[in-house]
C-alpha cells in the first residue's frame, strides 16, 4: 500500500515535471523518447530469469531538453525513468521506479559546466560509453557498486583534455545517506569522439553496499556500514575500422583489503552487415589481493542486431570463471530493446 | 515460469500498442559543442541548439523533395523520417554568425559523421569527420582534403555532374576507399539540402517577410 502511494506520488511528480518541461514558455528544444526493455533468459543457478544485474523488464521514457536565451544555450536537462517489473518477486513487491539520468547542467562558460542530480561518478569507461541499455556492462558495478549516484559535478574542456570532478552521496540508485556516506571522484581524459580515447581517474569515499536498481521504493541496503573505498584507474577505447576495443582497470582498497579490477572487450561489426555486432568481454574483480581465489571473473559473449533505428535485439552468454563467496553461474539472456520517439 | 510468460505476453502486447506510431533514432550531435564551435568560430560567444526532423517539417512530402534534390533515395533504417538532426546556430552576442550541423552517412566500415560549418547564407566555412571508420581514415581527415569543401554551396553540389564544376574538382584522397569518398559527397550534399529545408529557407522567408513589411 505504501509502495503504491509512493508510486502514485512519483507519477504525479513526473507528469507535473513533464508538463513544465513541455511548456513552450519554459522549455527550449526538447526530445522525448519512449523506451521498452524486455529481457529474459536461463540461469544455471536460478532457472528462468527475467532480469540481469542492471536490467529488468521495463517501460520508460527519456526527456532531454536544452534551454537557451538570445545569447545561446545555458541549461541542459535529462530525465530518464523506467517503470520496472521483477517477475521473481511477489506482485506487490515486483513493481519499482528506476531513475537513471535525472540531472540539470548549467553552462557556466565554454570551459565549465555545473551538473546536479543523478549521473555517473567521474570514474572509468562509464564516462565514455553509454551502457545503460546493454547486457554487457562496464566495471562500475563491481568496482563502485553502481553506475550512477546523486550529487554535483563540475566538468569542462581544457585545451587538450576534458575533466570531470564529482561529489556524490555514495548511495547509488536511491537517495539515502547513512554512516557518513559520500563519494568523491575525478577523471581527466581525451576529448570524446577520437578514435583513441583514454583517461585516468581517482575516487575516494564511504560507499553504501546496495542491491537492485530501484529508486522508489529504495533499493535493498545490504549493510548499515559504508565501505571505505579508494581507487585509481585507467580506461581506454580504440575504434579501428570495424572493431572497437575497450579496456579499463582500477586499483585501490576496500576498507583494509587491497583490490584490483580489469575489463577487456572487443566489439566487431561486419562491414557488409553493419546491423550486426559481435562482442566478447572478460572482466575480473579481485576482492582481496592478500588471499587467493577472491575474484569475481566473468567471460561474456554478446550478439547485437539492430532491426531499425529504434529497435535492437541482443543476446548474451555469460559464464563465471570464479565467484567470491557465491556459487558460479552460467546464463543466457535475450533482450528486446525499443528506444524511439 | 507462468509469471514470466504472462509478463512477456503483457509487455509484447504493450509494445504492439505503443510502437505502432513511430520509430526513431538518435541524431548526429556534436561530441563537445563548446570545444568544436570554438575551434571553427573563435569569435563566437555562444550557440543555440535546435532539433529538426523531416517528420515534423513536412513528412513524406519533404522526404520526396529532399530525395529528388539528392538524386538518391533514403535508407529506410539509417535515414528514417523521425531522426532528429541537431543544428547549432553560432552567435556573437545576439548576432548569428554561422551554423554547425552534422549528418550520419552509411560508410563501408560503419557510419560516417559529417560535420559542416557554414556562414549564415549556407556557404561552407568548415568541414570535418566527427567519426569515420576506414583503413584510409587519415587521408580523409587530412586538411588537404577537407579544405577542398571550403567555399562550396548547395548550388555547387547541384552541378556535381559538371566535369568543370567545383565539386568534380574534389579528388578522392584514398586508394581503395572509393565508396567512402562517394558517401562523403552524398552526405555533404544531404547535409546542405537539410540545412536549407530546416533553417535557411525559413530564415530567408522570414527576412523576405520583414522586408515586405
Amino acid at each position: 500500500m505504501v509502495m503504491w502511494r509512493a508510486a502514485k506520488n512519483i507519477l504525479i511528480a513526473v507528469a507535473a515535471l513533464l508538463q513544465l518541461l513541455g511548456n513552450d514558455a519554459f522549455a527550449g528544444e526538447s526530445l522525448f523518447y519512449k523506451e521498452i526493455n524486455l529481457i529474459g533468459g536461463y540461469s544455471k543457478q536460478n532457472g528462468w530469469i527475467g532480469k540481469t544485474e542492471t536490467l529488468s523488464n521495463s517501460v520508460g521514457f527519456e526527456h532531454y531538453a536544452k534551454f537557451s536565451s538570445d545569447y545561446g544555450d545555458y541549461l541542459t536537462t535529462d530525465l530518464q525513468v523506467r517503470f520496472a517489473y521483477d517477475s521473481s518477486q511477489r506482485f506487490d513487491e515486483a513493481c519499482s521506479v528506476e531513475l537513471h539520468n535525472a540531472w540539470a547542467e548549467y553552462r557556466i562558460n565554454g570551459a565549465a559546466k555545473l551538473k546536479a542530480g543523478h549521473f555517473e561518478p567521474a570514474f572509468g569507461l562509464e564516462q565514455v560509453i553509454d551502457a545503460h541499455s546493454t547486457i554487457l556492462q562496464t566495471l562500475a558495478m563491481k568496482n563502485i557498486g553502481y553506475t550512477k549516484d546523486w550529487g554535483l559535478e563540475l566538468r569542462g574542456s581544457l585545451a587538450a583534455f576534458d575533466y570531470w570532478v564529482a561529489m556524490q552521496l555514495g548511495s547509488g540508485m536511491s537517495i539515502r545517506r547513512i554512516d557518513s556516506s559520500y563519494l568523491f571522484s575525478a577523471r581527466v581524459g581525451t576529448p570524446a569522439g577520437r578514435d583513441f580515447q583514454y583517461g585516468v581517474s581517482a575516487l575516494c569515499g564511504n560507499v553504501l553496499d546496495t542491491e537492485g536498481m530501484s529508486t522508489f521504493p529504495k533499493n535493498h541496503l545490504l549493510s548499515n556500514e559504508a565501505i571505505q573505498k579508494e581507487r585509481i584507474g585507467f580506461d581506454c577505447l580504440y575504434s579501428w575500422n570495424s572493431f572497437v576495443l575497450k579496456g579499463e582497470t582500477a586499483f585501490g582498497v576496500n576498507n583494509n583489503d587491497s583490490v584490483i579490477g580489469y575489463l577487456a572487450e572487443v566489439d566487431y561489426s561486419p562491414p557488409k552487415s553493419q546491423n550486426w555486432e559481435f562482442e566478447a568481454q572478460f572482466q575480473s574483480f579481485v576482492n582481496d589481493l592478500g588471499k587467493s581465489r577472491t575474484d569475481d571473473s566473468t567471460l561474456s559473449i554478446g550478439l547485437t542486431y539492430r532491426l531499425s533505428q529504434a529497435v535492437t535485439l541482443r543476446a548474451a552468454f555469460q559464464h563465471d570463471l570464479n565467484r567470491y563467496k557465491q556459487k558460479k553461474d552460467t546464463q543466457f539472456v535475450v533482450q528486446f530493446y525499443y528506444y524511439g520517439r | 515460469m507462468v509469471r514470466i510468460v504472462s509478463t512477456l505476453i503483457a509487455i509484447v502486447f504493450f509494445i504492439g500498442f505503443t510502437c505502432s506510431t513511430s520509430f526513431a533514432a538518435i541524431g548526429c550531435e556534436l561530441n563537445d559543442p563548446d570545444r568544436d564551435v570554438q575551434k571553427i568560430f573563435p569569435q563566437s560567444t555562444g550557440y543555440k541548439t535546435d532539433y529538426f526532423t523531416i517528420q515534423e517539417n513536412g513528412g513524406e512530402k519533404l522526404k520526396k523533395e529532399v530525395e529528388e534534390k539528392l538524386g538518391d533515395t533514403f535508407d529506410p533504417i539509417y535515414e528514417s523520417l523521425d531522426v532528429p538532426y541537431s543544428y547549432y546556430t553560432i552567435l556573437k552576442g545576439k548576432e548569428t554568425i554561422g551554423y554547425v550541423h552534422g549528418v550520419n552517412q552509411k560508410g563501408v566500415y560503419g557510419t560516417l559523421q559529417i560535420i559542416l560549418a557554414t556562414d549564415p547564407d549556407g556557404k561552407i566555412v568548415g568541414f570535418y569527420y566527427q567519426k569515420i571508420s576506414s583503413p584510409e581514415a587519415p587521408k580523409f581527415r587530412d586538411k588537404a582534403f577537407t579544405a577542398r569543401f571550403d567555399g562550396l554551396t548547395l548550388e555547387d553540389f547541384y552541378k556535381s555532374d559538371d566535369p568543370n564544376g567545383k565539386v568534380a574538382a574534389i579528388k578522392d584522397p584514398s586508394v581503395k576507399s572509393r565508396e567512402d569518398f562517394k558517401s562523403t559527397i552524398r552526405g555533404t550534399k544531404k547535409n546542405l539540402i537539410l540545412l536549407n529545408a530546416f533553417l535557411l529557407d525559413k530564415t530567408h522567408e522570414g527576412r523576405h517577410k520583414e522586408k515586405v513589411k
